[in-house]
């Protein structure tokens, strides 16, 4: 029989390459941050710490002006994303024809972000024209600028985005769940929605609240579709993806790039760092349970 | 019993209140109401703002091109045009480039999420993957990005192999050609891998291991014969996000292959800046039929469904 226990170097060997994978992917990043406290920037023999390219980023009016809409932006696609992921993933537990259901939601994830933009960008713009069209068939101007090109249509943007990855945080978590809980609340009197309410919400709320999480990251992260979709406003990345292009890797840019990844790295790590800790608190509770009382 | 109801008060039988019958607000935000229908919200908002759009993709992409815009109409033009130019031939390229980081992604990552499956406690699993969930979310556009100063010529694989002297010259192949396009998109994409070879791991049970380790099968055959088979909807659903998105993302050629490297997204985006709104189109089409096709073969060989048991 094969047993790599056997052999404790097979086992530090497999540990220490599963962790070079994780170093490898985030040490660039890491690299690109380390370098936006360089005084003298890239490729510099001299390092000295300074927080001066933050200052130009953030006394920069158009820079912080962009920073103000990823925010609203990022707002409003939780505020609309979270409550439909909800939506979705009960649709889901209750519905029979899960294969179709479940295509439509996480088909998105398969679609590239140039490909989508392209498609919503022509969508728009016709249905845009179609409402302008039916404006002057009707005389009124009921439908002026529905969908012309702007925050909306971003945001619609956006919400096809992270749908799928909140979906499916959502149902991990609704995994756990016992529907025999919700039909015993229901049994008791209480109303679907309090049955959901003060039943079922309190034991998905973390992954309701990881997924809005990660909503936000995405959302501040997104650049392709934005950048198609938004009309006349910028967001932080399609700023960046501009200076990258235009003006090459100044300073400037590895200071927007630091605000991104620590911004990242800050509300997903908090993440990754409270479940680690409550999984082992409500491990620790379980033992302690398990354990037989002792008598005196 | 004496009722004490009064005539306003709900009807009384042998004592016991009957609820009175619901007004008309009640029923429309009832159960059979608007409870009912608000859970069709997102299947409304896909088919209108994703299904449709991608179905009218293809309807555009035989419309007639216009100086600024398109018109309606039937004209293969745009096909015509993407298939005898040198765009059909560079899509041939990003295929070839995309499946080769697929082939990266599966060597590198796969073996990654067999081993947590296999040898990392129960409990401990999901902690251990959530440490790709890390890069995963930091943006891709600043993954890519932070590729430059690490690959460069004055980068830090450079600089760190000629500090220890295995090379003299600065290696220019890894930045600002294929090979840096291959690089980007592995670093790009594969958690991914990662993740959904994980998910479909754990659909599978522990004791088909355990047999297979009495029976005294060795690593090579466990991995061919067992696991790869049983990991197959996971492994092709990992493969199939990466190559779509290798071949999609116009990101990665932009920043990491120099002049002349370019992808389906990317030759999609400048026919958007060149006003040739068909031509887009006729890329996206192209584009979304190698992704239905994939999707559909890959669905009637490994049933992808499985890959969501987990948590179905």
């Amino acid at each position: 029989m094969y047993d790599d226990f056997a052999n404790p170097w097979t086992i530090r060997l497999k540990w220490s390459y599963l962790l070079l994978v994780v170093v490898a992917l985030l040490s660039p990043v890491f690299y690109i941050v380390y370098i936006s406290f360089n005084e003298h920037g890239f490729s510099a023999r001299i390092y000295e710490f300074t927080f001066d390219w933050y200052r130009v980023v953030l006394s920069d009016t158009i820079l912080v002006s962009s920073l103000s809409w990823t925010v609203y932006l990022a707002v409003t696609a939780v505020a609309v994303t979270i409550p439909m992921a909800l939506l979705s993933a009960k649709f889901y537990k209750r519905s029979r024809r899960k294969v179709a259901f479940v295509a439509l939601m996480l088909s998105p994830l398969f679609v590239p972000a140039d490909i989508m933009g392209s498609s919503l960008l022509v969508f728009f713009k016709n249905l845009s024209g179609a409402f302008s069209w039916l404006d002057s068939v009707l005389g009124v101007n009921w439908f002026d600028g529905w969908f012309d090109l702007g925050f909306l249509t971003a945001l619609i943007g956006q919400i096809i985005y992270t749908h799928p990855y909140a979906f499916i945080v959502i149902l991990i978590t609704m995994s756990r769940y016992r529907n025999q809980q919700t039909e015993a609340a229901r049994a008791c009197g209480a109303t679907a929605w309090q049955a959901f309410w003060q039943v079922e919400f309190p034991q998905i709320r973390v992954g309701v609240f990881s997924s809005c999480a990660f909503v936000t990251i995405l959302s501040f992260n997104e650049a392709v579709r934005t950048a198609l979709l938004k009309g006349g406003f910028d967001t932080f990345s399609n700023v960046l993806v501009a200076q990258m292009l235009n003006i090459g890797m100044s300073g400037e840019s590895y200071a927007m790039a630091g605000i991104m990844s620590i911004v990242s790295i800050t509300v997903i790590g908090s993440i990754i760092v409270y479940t680690l800790v409550r999984a082992e608190r409500l491990e620790r509770k379980a033992r302690a349970m398990a354990e037989p009382v002792m008598s005196i | 019993m004496e009722s004490t109801a009064t005539p306003s008060s709900s009807p009384t039988r042998r004592g016991r209140d009957i609820p009175a019958s619901p007004v008309w607000w009640q029923r429309l935000l009832g159960e059979n109401g608007i409870q009912k229908w608000v859970f069709f919200i997102p299947i409304v908002f896909f088919v209108l703002f994703f299904a449709a759009p991608v179905v009218l993709t293809i309807v555009f992409s035989f419309f007639e091109r216009t100086q600024f815009w398109m018109e309606p109409g039937f004209t293969l033009f745009a096909y015509e045009n993407f298939f005898t130019s040198a765009r059909a031939e560079n899509y041939v390229f990003s295929m070839l480039h995309s499946a080769a980081a697929v082939v990266v992604s599966f060597v590198l990552g796969f073996p990654i999420a067999v081993f947590v499956r296999r040898r990392v406690a129960k409990a401990a699993q999901h902690r251990v993957i959530l440490l790709f969930i890390l890069p995963f979310m930091i943006s891709e556009l600043v993954r890519v990005f932070a590729m430059r100063p690490v690959l460069g010529r004055n980068g830090v694989v450079n600089n760190f192999l000629i500090d220890i002297g295995i090379i003299n010259e600065p290696i220019t192949i890894i930045l600002f050609s294929p090979l840096g396009v291959i690089i980007g998109d592995v670093m790009s994409f594969l958690p991914f891998m990662i993740f959904a070879g994980f998910l479909a791991l754990e659909a599978v049970q522990n004791y088909i291991f355990e047999v297979c380790d009495d029976l005294g099968a060795g690593p090579a055959r466990l991995f061919g014969d067992i696991i790869v088979p049983l990991a197959a909807p996971g492994i092709f659903a990992g493969s199939v996000f990466i190559f779509v998105n290798s071949m999609g993302v116009a990101l990665v050629p932009t920043l990491l292959g120099g002049p002349g490297a370019v992808n389906a997204g990317l030759i999609a985006n400048q026919a958007i800046v060149a006003l040739d709104f068909p031509l887009a189109m006729a890329i996206s089409t192209i584009m979304i039929l190698t992704l239905v096709l994939l999707l559909y073969v890959g669905h009637r060989l490994f049933d992808l469904t499985k890959v969501l048991e987990p948590i179905s």
